[in-house]
């Protein structure tokens, strides 16, 4: 009986396991912009990522001097399309780098450390 | 002098009349080169505002590339002594000559040249007017500093504008916050007043708007405004 158990935990942990692994990772890319010092001139980059048909969330930050793109499901951030849109915003991208997560836990990670240096 | 300052009685000339009728219809809406950057990115349409009682600026220009803007502007300005008034509108068009982006900050040097028609209280024909500049400017998350000059040359006119700019942000914002500063601007106008106008003005900054509110040393309220969509 005990070993009936653990062969039912073993096969509904690998099955929930494949499941989980089947699922897409959020991946998000994160733009290093020179130059965005304003919110009133960074506006264009904003509204130029957010119209691109992949987009599904923008976030820019002027603290950390960066943009976030997310891609729509089963799409992907064209990095070059990107770098493109934000020169044309009059900006220069300095880094590009693609990590897990959505825009909105990037966003709110990004907030809870300023909360956190804020409380210093 | 708070009406238009554009005639309603035009020469029957299409272009000229369809220059100032544009002119006075984004003179509605919107100001002055020198207030930030004079332009917006690629494809936007920005709106400027400058108004005091001796000077009344409004613009609005688009950005056909990221380098370039065509637009219109009209302007009316009067000396110290309110006895001289001067009364223009043109056409521009802006040419972001060099950006340096920085990780931190951003330095810009514009070109603003103009043409269109100038009238004055002290003569009574229509003069043609080129108004070439230069503005440079540099700007972080803190700090702001400007340097406009722009030349409004006519006929017996020689109204040489210049202004510099500077002033620091009481603290650093999120992009989608309000951000306020603190600016203060001497301006002059060559052959048209003799006093340099010192001007401490509260701005702020939000992702849409740009507005400053200040007070001169010549005992003039100052409303600013920049707009872009």
């Amino acid at each position: 009986m005990k070993t009936l158990k653990l062969i039912m935990a073993t096969t509904a942990l690998s099955f929930f396991s494949l499941l989980a692994s089947a699922e897409p990772t959020t991946k998000t890319t994160i733009f290093t912009v020179n130059g965005m010092v304003c919110a009133f001139c960074a506006q264009g980059i904003e509204k130029k990522l957010a119209k691109l048909p992949q987009t599904q969330a923008v976030y820019v930050s002027l603290e950390e001097k960066i943009v976030a793109v997310e891609a729509r499901s089963g799409q992907a951030v064209d990095a070059n399309l990107v770098t493109a849109e934000i020169k044309d915003a009059g900006y220069d991208v300095s880094k590009v780098e693609t990590v897990d997560g959505s825009v909105a836990a990037i966003k709110q990670s990004m907030e809870n450390k300023k909360t956190a240096e804020n409380k210093k | 002098m708070s009406s238009s300052p554009y005639p309603t009685h035009c020469r029957p000339v299409l272009c000229r009349k369809t220059v100032l009728a544009l002119a006075t219809v984004c003179s509605l809406f919107i100001g002055n080169s020198a207030l930030a950057g004079p332009m917006g990115f690629k494809d936007s349409t920005m709106f400027m505002g400058d108004f005091s009682s001796n000077w009344r600026e409004a613009s609005a220009n688009y950005a056909v590339t990221p380098r370039d803007a065509l637009g219109m502007s009209t302007l009316y300005m009067r000396n110290d002594d309110k006895t001289l008034t001067r009364e223009m509108a043109e056409l521009t068009y802006t040419r972001l000559l060099k950006r340096w982006n920085f990780p931190s900050a951003q330095l810009n040097i514009w070109l603003p040249v103009g043409a269109g028609e100038i009238r004055g209280n002290d003569f009574s024909d229509r003069r043609t007017v080129f108004t070439p500049g230069l503005q440079m400017d540099f700007e972080t998350q803190r700090i702001y500093f400007a340097t406009n000059y722009r030349a409004y040359r006519a006929e017996d006119i020689n109204h040489d504008f210049s202004s510099v700019r500077s002033g620091f942000s009481f603290y650093e914002t999120g992009y989608n916050e309000t951000q306020p500063w603190l600016i203060v601007e001497a301006r002059r106008m060559h052959d048209l007043s003799d006093e340099t106008e010192i001007t401490p003005m509260l701005r702020f900054i939000n992702k849409r708007y740009f507005v400053e509110l200040g007070y001169s040393s010549t005992d003039e309220a100052r409303f600013n405004i920049m707009y872009i969509f």
